[in-house]
This record gives structure tokens, C-alpha cells and sequence, in this order.
């Protein structure tokens, strides 16, 4: 069955045609699966999309921030010049004569067999590194609730492919032998590994070589078609989703939830509790997860053993999409369709079956696994969907949650303390309210935490005092200040959270300040990146960058050393939603005398205090360990004398941490603004 | 079945208090209002027997229109209708003059269970729901932990000292209620039971209505008078002794002897 020749080609046409015929027919119904989805806009700035496929597709950018991920590299590129390659295989099997150098030449021709053969070189070394990882050293991140379905899966895939590139090899070894006796063939010889692996087959007959040939061919050949058909029934769907998962990617910042509908009097239902209640961006996420497991490895609640794995949930999640979307698929409409079968996948509940609500709860919004993940899926508002459904039509919450969303109802606070006392902490302070003067260029958005955690408390006071120093004009809201609702929209309370959204807004509009600055990273996210929501367009600040610009215009000089050793923790909402990275080391690092240490887990990487995402009103009841502990234990293990904080809640959870391994004498937490309030030695309050 | 709630609307018990000019009552400007907790208790409980017994469920209050959005809450709650009696001339009611206009307005309405708080947290006079079982003259069953419906009786659980007595009285009958949050756990509302509640039946009434004259009610029939209201002592900061041990100690004892008075 020499391939190319009459009958070998027309088999390999029906077989070619079979196959793609398949895969397409498959691939169309994922499609179909995914448009089950709700509409979401996805289409703006097209130019900035394809150019994040090239970064993030292309060039891997963010694959290859983990060693691993260069195996990667090397086997995504082996395949784009392999199935470069290909196209020149399957032409060969319709006609035999047919050929690339014909139509490009010799040189590009020389140049596409070099790359080949060392690609394919890199892969076989590539795909033995990805089988010595996920059966011998076995990192966590590859760790299953079905391992052995995992391994199995991983298995096919990685020996598909590393028989693909072996008979390739062969197949191209043979040519070049046969392309030395033969006028119409051509063999650059500068696939110096195909013509150094053509020494095996060095003094067989033509028939012999030929025979080789079509072994090499035929097999070679067949191994893609199988890989074609059996990619969208594993996780290497990701070769499908990942591009336009990369392209419909987000643009906001992770900090900014969608704005629910809550005037909507046809609505039924609000947040998702049915699959199909995703948008079909969230659905396309399914596909794109190759469950590298990234998420899972830098996610602070899967590390510290609670019942929640980012990559394990897009794992159920796609499992379920895919019979549950199939099921939908194939009745005539979807009420039918679950009357028809209560028992199997449609019957099964997404909230409570597929993601428990345990999981749900768990996440501490941090946004680790969003910012890790190589291909821009995106857990967090999945997680806060699903928490929309369990609060807003079910009132199901952990207990002491339903305390706290009272507390914010009555009193604007989570503490419940009264609202008329929110200004009591500026008593005594040279600070005036927009009530007494509302021709001020800023407005000091205390927070609650600010507003009536005693510790806290201190933070604003320092602030008040830096402030003053560089003679910032500037007044806060006092009493009338109100709850900006961040938590609580994480907690999915989205009704509540507009509540309050609404009259801070009214109260701050009415003032008519357009400049805010804080020291509270939920309340500047939420401010700067939500309430455009609500038709404001302020200008905010964190105090971190704040200060560094003050300190930048030579407003704010630190005077006094501090003999110090500190460790500085990136607060989430800073850092990951907001870039802030660089301004509160600037701050920091211009105190004279301090020596400065980073954690393993900083920057981008910073683990999670355990207090985001609501969590900070929950009890941490579940998993082998408190994340505020584990936090705790990585910045002590430096051996600090201060760890520099820049979010109230921060602060909270590392003074317990060091409380409870009694070491608040050696080991003290403060905000930056504290620290730089204790070295500019002014006379000013 | 019909249950009838009776709710207070209170002042939030975080509520910085001010004595108004008149030093016998409370300045309410500035006051955030909620449910009495015990009344919301008694909301939860009368939901339960709608979920369990199909039981209808009013609520029956009296107020300013600044008590419709307690009204609704408990509608958002899950509650079938609202009944406020607005009325300028029950202002300065005492317990029994409010007792009075609460009875009456439950001659209108249909009832098997009248439930409420055993006393709401602002005045803390524990006496208006007897007095309407009294003026109704059905029987009532105090500080209630549980409630149940058994062969047309009510049944009920009152923790004693030590112990739980259960008692069971013949319908209709009036059912006030204690406990904690812990104990009730007052569902929160569903965003559907908030859209709800804006379309569910809310009935305003004056004394009038329910056939009460002027002087049956307000300050002028009240038989009870509210003569003076002051606020606590300002708590002081507290004071940290320094020293030695001993010394330490006999300056305690000398500021408890002399300043505290205590010894």
C-alpha cells in the first residue's frame, strides 16, 4: 500500500475524510454546547486581542514562568511544525509525487526539515520530562480526585504523540535513503537527525525501503487522525479552547464584578445555579483547562487543605457542562429535556452536586488562580456567581455571615456598631469633615475597618498625620460616611452591595469631590474599579501610591531611621487586582536604616491573609490549617522584627497569627502608613 | 389557618441614644429603626407554621409611616400582608392604650394565633401582648423557645430555670416569644422575597376605622405616664497601675476604698 498510489490514496481520503468528518461534527456540537451559554461582549479591541494570542499563545508567556512550562513551549511549537509538516504528509497520501520543496524551494524546504527534526527531538525529550513528573516526582498540582482516569488520559495523550514524532523520524530517515537514489525526490540534508537515524536502515533493498516507508507513513498518518478524534473528549481540548480563550480574554480588572440586573421583574432567578446560566466566555474557560494545575498550587485555601481546588472545580464543572450540554442538546427544548430525564446529568445540581457549597465558600477571591492560569480562565467570578444564587434566592450562607449582612444593613458597618459613631475616631484630630468643608481637593475614604477596628483606627490616624505633613487638602466624611459594599458583593450579595453602593454615591456626589484617596485595598478596588458601575468617574487612590507620590513631588521626607528588619506582604487587592507592586516598597526602602526581605510568595504570587472574599466574617472551621497561620509562618521564617502591611485586614489576620504563636513582642505588624508617620518626626499631629 | 403578627418597629440597639428637650423621651432624628428582635422571633415562627401548615400570615403593627419598611421586611420575609394602624392620635399611647388599638385591629382581621415578641427592646415593658390577650380574652402563652400546632391546640416550650416547661393552650390564643437569635435563627430575606414584598397586600387604618375614639387612646388615656428618661454615666477610660507588685495593690485598694467606694 504504497501511499499516494492508486488504491492507497483513495483509502487514505475516506479514512482523512472520516476522521476530520468526525472531529468537525464533534467540535460543532462543543460549539453548540457552549452558545447554551448567556450572551457576554467579548468583541471590543481586536488588535489588543490578537496581539495577547501572540504573547500568550505564541510565545507562551505565561506557560513558561514555571520550569515545567518549557516543556511545554518546546511541544506546543513541535506541533505547530509538525502539523506544518503534516500538510506535506496527507498531500503525499493523495498523490505520491507530491512534495514542499516543489512549490518553496530547496532553502525554505531545508530550513522546515531542520526545524522538525530538531523539534521533534525536543519533544521526545519533552514528553519523557512529562512523564518522569507526573509518575515520579507526582507534584500536587497533578493530584486528582480520579487519579488514575488523570493519568490514563495524560498517558494516551503523551504516547500519541511521542509515537507521532518517532515514526515520523522513521518515516523521514527512510525518505531520505530512498531520496538519494531517486531523480523526483529531494531530502535537505540539513534534518541532520533524520539522516543520521537513516545508519539503521543503511544497506536494505528499495523494496525493503519502501516497505519501511509506508510502515512509517501509514502509521504516522493514522496516529493524527486518532489524536484529531480524540482530542475533544480529553483534557487536551485545550488545544481548541485555549486560542480563543487567550483572545476573548478580560480586559478589566479581575477586581470588577459584573453589575447584576436587579430591576429585571421578568428575572426568574438571579446568579447561576444551572450550568447554562454561565456566560458562554465562562463555558469557552472549560474547554481551554488543560489542568496543569497552577491555580491549585498557588491557591491559598487548596494549600491549607480546605474542600476547594480551583483546578478540580473547572474540572467538574467541564465534566458536568459536557453531559448536561449533550442531554440539552438532543431533546427539543430545555424544559423537556428535564422532565424527560430528572435522573441523569440534568438532573444534577450545579450548586450543592457538582460545586459544593463548601467550595464555593472557600475561596478568598485573591486571585492567584487567575493569575497563574496560562490560558486567562477565570475562577474567581465563577465562584461569586454561584454565591450570588445560593444568597440572593436561596438565603443560604455560613450562619455568621447573616449577622454580619444585617450589621451592614442597619448600620453601614460589619461590626454593627452604630453608624452615627463612624467618625468617632478622627475626635481629638486635626482632620475636618466635607461637611465643614467640601472645597477640599481630597477625600479621605476611611472604610469601615478604619472607621471602627481599634487597631485599624491607628492606620487612619497616621494617615491623617502624613497627610497634614505634606499639607494635602483633604477632609473626611465622618458620620456620614458609608460602607462601600465590597464584601458583601463577594459574598454575593449583590442586592445589598448596590444598596449601599447607591447611597455612597448619593452622600459623595453630594459633595461634589471628585479625588479620593484611602488605605483600605477592598474599598479602593470597589471604588475605583466598580462604582463606574454606577456612573462615577472619581479618581482613586490607595495610600500606598499616594504617599509615593507625595514623597515623589519632595512633600513627604523621612527624617528618622528605624533599625529595623521587615518583610513586606502584598495585600491581593493591591497587588494582583491593581498592579501596585513597586509604590509601597519605594516607600518603604526610602526609610533609612530599615533592611527589607521578600517572602518566596510576593509580588504576583502573594499568598492570601485568609481575610478576602467575605472571609474575614467566616469561621475558618475547615482544612489542615488557618491560611492568616500559614501566611504567618512564611514571613516569620524570615525572622522579622516588622511585617509591612497595606490593608487593614492584613493586619488583623497577621497580628492574630503571631498572637497565637506568642511572638507580639518580637514581632510587630504595621501598615505603611504607620511606619511612615513614625519617621518624619513632625511637629504637625 | 390565620396567624397574626404583631411587630414593633424599634430603634437599633446600637442606636446612639439622645434625651430630647422634653427629658421624657428620646431624640428620633437620626435613628436607624428595625424589627424588634423578639418580634422578628415571632415573624420566624409564624413562617414556620406557613411552610409546615399553610398558615396565612399578617402583620399587624402600629406607627409613623417609617414602620412600613419593618412591615416589609417581614413581607420580604415571607409574610402574606401587612396591617399598620398610622394614626397621629395614638402617639404617647401607654402599653394598655396600645394594647387597646392592637385588639381592635385584630376584631377586624380573621385569627387563630396572635404571635409576638414577650416585650420589644426599646421601652422593655413586657405587657402589651397579655394585655391583648386579655382585652381579646384568649388565652396566652409566654416566652415561647418552640411553637407547635397538635390537634387544633398550640403547644409551646418555655425554658424555666433548669428546665423546660411545655405548656398548651385552645385556639385562638396569643403566643408571645423569647429566646435568642440563636434559638430562631430569623430567615434572611431572598432577593425574590424582597421584589415581593413591594406587590403584597400592606393596609393602612386609623383609629377611626377600627371604631376607637380620640380619647380611648393616645397620651390622654394613658394611665401611665413617662416622667423623666436620663442617660447612663459616661463609662471612664480604665486605668492601668504601675509599680511594684505591692505597691501596686495598695494603690487598688486605696482608689477602691476612696474613689469607687466599693470597700
Amino acid at each position: 500500500m504504497q501511499p499516494g498510489h492508486f488504491p492507497a490514496n483513495i483509502l487514505f481520503v475516506l479514512i482523512f475524510l472520516a476522521a476530520n468528518g468526525f472531529f468537525l461534527f464533534t467540535v460543532y456540537k462543543l460549539y453548540r454546547i457552549m452558545r447554551l451559554g448567556e450572551p457576554e461582549d467579548r468583541f471590543d479591541r481586536t488588535w489588543e486581542r490578537l496581539k495577547g494570542v501572540a504573547t500568550f499563545v505564541l510565545g507562551q508567556r505565561r506557560v513558561v514562568n514555571e520550569p515545567a512550562g518549557w516543556g511545554h513551549f518546546f511541544i506546543f511549537w513541535g506541533f505547530v511544525i509538525i502539523t506544518i509538516g503534516s500538510i506535506e504528509t496527507f498531500g503525499v497520501g493523495i498523490y505520491h509525487g507530491f512534495a514542499y520543496w516543489k512549490f518553496l524551494g530547496k532553502g525554505v524546504t531545508s530550513v522546515l526539515y531542520l526545524l522538525q527534526d530538531l523539534l521533534c527531538f525536543a519533544v521526545v525529550v519533552a514528553l519523557f520530562v512529562a512523564l518522569y513528573r507526573r509518575f515520579v516526582i507526582k507534584p500536587d498540582r497533578l493530584l486528582y480526585d480520579d487519579q488514575r482516569a488523570a493519568n490514563l488520559d495524560a498517558s494516551v495523550i503523551i504516547g500519541l504523540i511521542l509515537f507521532l514524532v518517532l515514526l515520523l523520524l522513521g518515516a523521514r530517515a527512510v525518505e531520505y535513503l530512498l531520496g538519494q537514489n531517486e531523480a523526483t525526490r529531494y531530502f535537505p540534508k540539513w534534518a541532520f537527525i533524520s539522516v543520521a537515524l537513516a545508519d539503521l536502515f543503511k544497506g536494505l533493498s528499495e523494496e525493503a525501503l519502501h516497505g519501511w516507508y509506508s510502515f512509517f507513513w501509514w502509521s504516522h498518518t493514522l496516529i493524527i487522525l486518532v489524536f484529531l478524534v480524540y482530542i475533544p473528549f480529553s483534557k487536551h481540548l485545550h488545544i481548541l479552547g485555549a486560542i480563543p480563550n487567550v483572545f476573548f480574554r478580560r480586559f478589566s480588572s479581575i477586581g470588577e464584578l459584573a453589575k447584576m440586573d436587579l430591576e429585571d421583574e421578568s428575572a426568574e432567578t438571579f446568579g447561576v445555579s444551572k450550568i447554562e446560566e454561565f456566560t458562554w466566555k465562562q463555558l469557552l474557560d472549560l474547554y481551554a483547562c488543560t489542568e496543569c494545575g497552577r491555580c491549585s498550587e498557588n491557591c491559598p485555601a487548596t494549600l491549607t487543605g480546605k474542600p476547594l481546588s480551583p483546578k478540580l472545580t473547572i474540572h467538574h464543572l467541564r465534566e458536568h457542562l459536557q453531559k448536561k450540554g449533550k442531554a440539552l442538546l438532543a431533546q427539543h427544548g430545555r424544559e423537556e429535556a428535564e422532565a424527560l430525564n430528572p435522573e441523569g446529568e440534568l438532573g444534577r445540581a450545579l450548586v450543592g452536586e457538582i460545586c459544593q457549597h463548601d467550595e464555593l465558600w472557600s475561596c478568598t477571591t485573591c486571585g492567584n488562580c487567575m493569575e497563574h492560569c496560562p490560558v486567562f480562565i477565570e475562577h474567581i467570578h465563577k465562584y461569586v456567581d454561584m454565591r450570588r444564587y445560593l444568597v440572593l434566592m436561596e438565603s443560604s450562607f455560613p450562619a455568621e455571615v447573616q449577622n454580619v449582612m444585617r450589621n451592614w444593613e442597619t448600620n453601614s458597618n460589619p461590626w454593627g456598631l452604630g453608624f452615627a459613631s463612624r467618625g468617632d475616631w478622627a475626635k481629638g484630630l486635626p482632620v475636618k469633615t466635607l461637611a465643614e468643608d467640601s472645597q477640599v481637593e481630597y477625600l479621605f475614604y476611611v472604610g469601615c475597618a478604619g472607621s471602627f477596628d481599634e487597631r485599624a483606627k491607628k492606620i487612619s490616624g497616621a494617615m491623617v498625620k502624613l497627610l497634614n505633613e505634606a499639607g494635602v487638602s483633604f477632609a473626611i466624611l465622618g458620620a456620614e460616611e458609608k460602607c462601600c459594599g465590597e464584601t458583601a458583593r463577594r459574598l454575593g450579595n449583590e442586592y445589598l452591595f448596590q444598596t449601599m453602593a447607591a447611597e455612597l454615591v448619593e452622600t459623595i456626589n453630594s459633595y461634589g469631590v471628585q479625588k479620593i484617596v484611602t488605605t483600605c485595598p477592598h474599598g479602593y478596588n470597589c471604588l475605583k474599579n466598580e462604582y463606574p458601575q454606577f456612573g462615577v468617574s472619581w479618581e482613586v487612590y490607595h495610600h500606598s501610591e499616594f504617599l509615593a507620590k507625595l514623597q515623589r513631588d519632595g512633600r513627604l521626607q523621612t527624617k528618622l531611621a528605624m533599625d529595623k528588619h521587615l518583610v513586606f506582604h502584598d495585600s491581593c487587592y493591591l497587588g494582583r487586582y491593581n498592579s501596585i507592586y513597586d509604590q509601597p516598597r519605594t516607600l518603604l526602602r526610602s526609610i533609612s536604616g530599615l533592611r527589607f526581605s521578600e517572602m518566596d510568595r510576593s509580588r504576583n504570587k502573594s499568598f492570601c491573609c485568609g481575610a478576602g472574599g467575605g472571609r474575614m466574617w467566616m469561621e475558618e472551621t475547615l482544612g489542615d490549617r488557618k491560611i492568616n497561620e500559614a501566611r504567618t509562618e512564611q514571613a516569620l521564617a524570615l525572622e522579622p522584627d516588622i511585617i509591612g502591611v497595606s490593608c487593614p485586614f492584613c493586619t488583623t489576620m497577621f497580628e492574630d497569627g503571631i498572637k497565637d504563636r506568642n511572638m507580639e513582642e518580637e514581632v510587630k505588624v504595621y501598615d505603611i502608613a504607620e511606619l511612615l508617620a513614625q519617621t518624619i518626626n513632625s511637629e504637625k499631629k | 389557618m390565620n396567624v397574626v403578627v404583631l411587630l414593633k418597629q424599634v430603634p437599633d440597639t446600637e442606636t446612639k441614644i439622645r434625651i430630647s428637650g422634653d427629658g421624657k423621651s428620646i431624640d428620633t432624628s437620626d435613628i436607624k429603626w428595625i424589627m424588634n428582635p423578639y418580634d422578628e422571633y415571632a415573624v420566624e415562627a409564624a413562617l414556620r407554621l406557613q411552610g409546615s401548615a399553610g398558615a396565612k400570615v399578617t402583620i399587624l403593627s402600629m406607627g409613623p409611616e417609617r414602620v412600613v419598611e419593618s412591615i416589609r421586611t417581614a413581607l420580604a420575609m415571607g409574610a402574606d400582608q401587612g396591617v399598620l394602624v398610622d394614626d397621629p392620635g395614638t402617639e404617647g399611647s401607654d402599653a394598655l392604650g396600645k394594647a387597646q388599638v392592637l385588639a381592635a385591629a385584630l376584631r377586624s382581621l380573621e385569627f387563630d394565633l396572635v404571635f409576638c415578641g414577650h416585650r420589644a427592646v426599646d421601652d422593655d415593658e413586657n405587657q402589651v401582648g397579655i394585655m391583648v390577650a386579655e382585652l381579646l380574652g384568649i388565652p396566652h402563652l409566654g416566652l415561647a423557645v418552640s411553637v407547635e400546632i397538635e390537634d387544633g391546640k398550640v403547644k409551646i416550650q418555655r425554658p424555666i430555670e433548669g428546665a423546660r416547661v411545655t405548656l398548651e393552650g385552645v385556639l385562638p390564643a396569643l403566643v408571645t416569644f423569647g429566646g435568642a437569635h440563636a434559638v430562631w435563627n430569623p430567615r434572611y430575606a431572598s432577593l425574590p422575597g424582597i421584589m415581593k414584598a413591594k406587590k403584597k397586600p400592606l393596609e393602612t387604618k386609623t383609629i377611626a376605622d377600627l371604631g376607637l375614639a380620640p380619647e380611648d387612646v393616645g397620651v390622654q388615656a394613658a394611665k401611665v405616664k413617662v416622667t423623666a428618661m436620663e442617660l447612663p454615666a459616661e463609662r471612664q477610660a480604665g486605668r492601668k497601675l504601675e509599680g511594684e507588685t505591692a505597691d501596686k495593690a495598695k494603690e487598688l485598694v486605696r482608689l477602691l476604698h476612696e474613689e469607687a467606694k466599693v470597700i
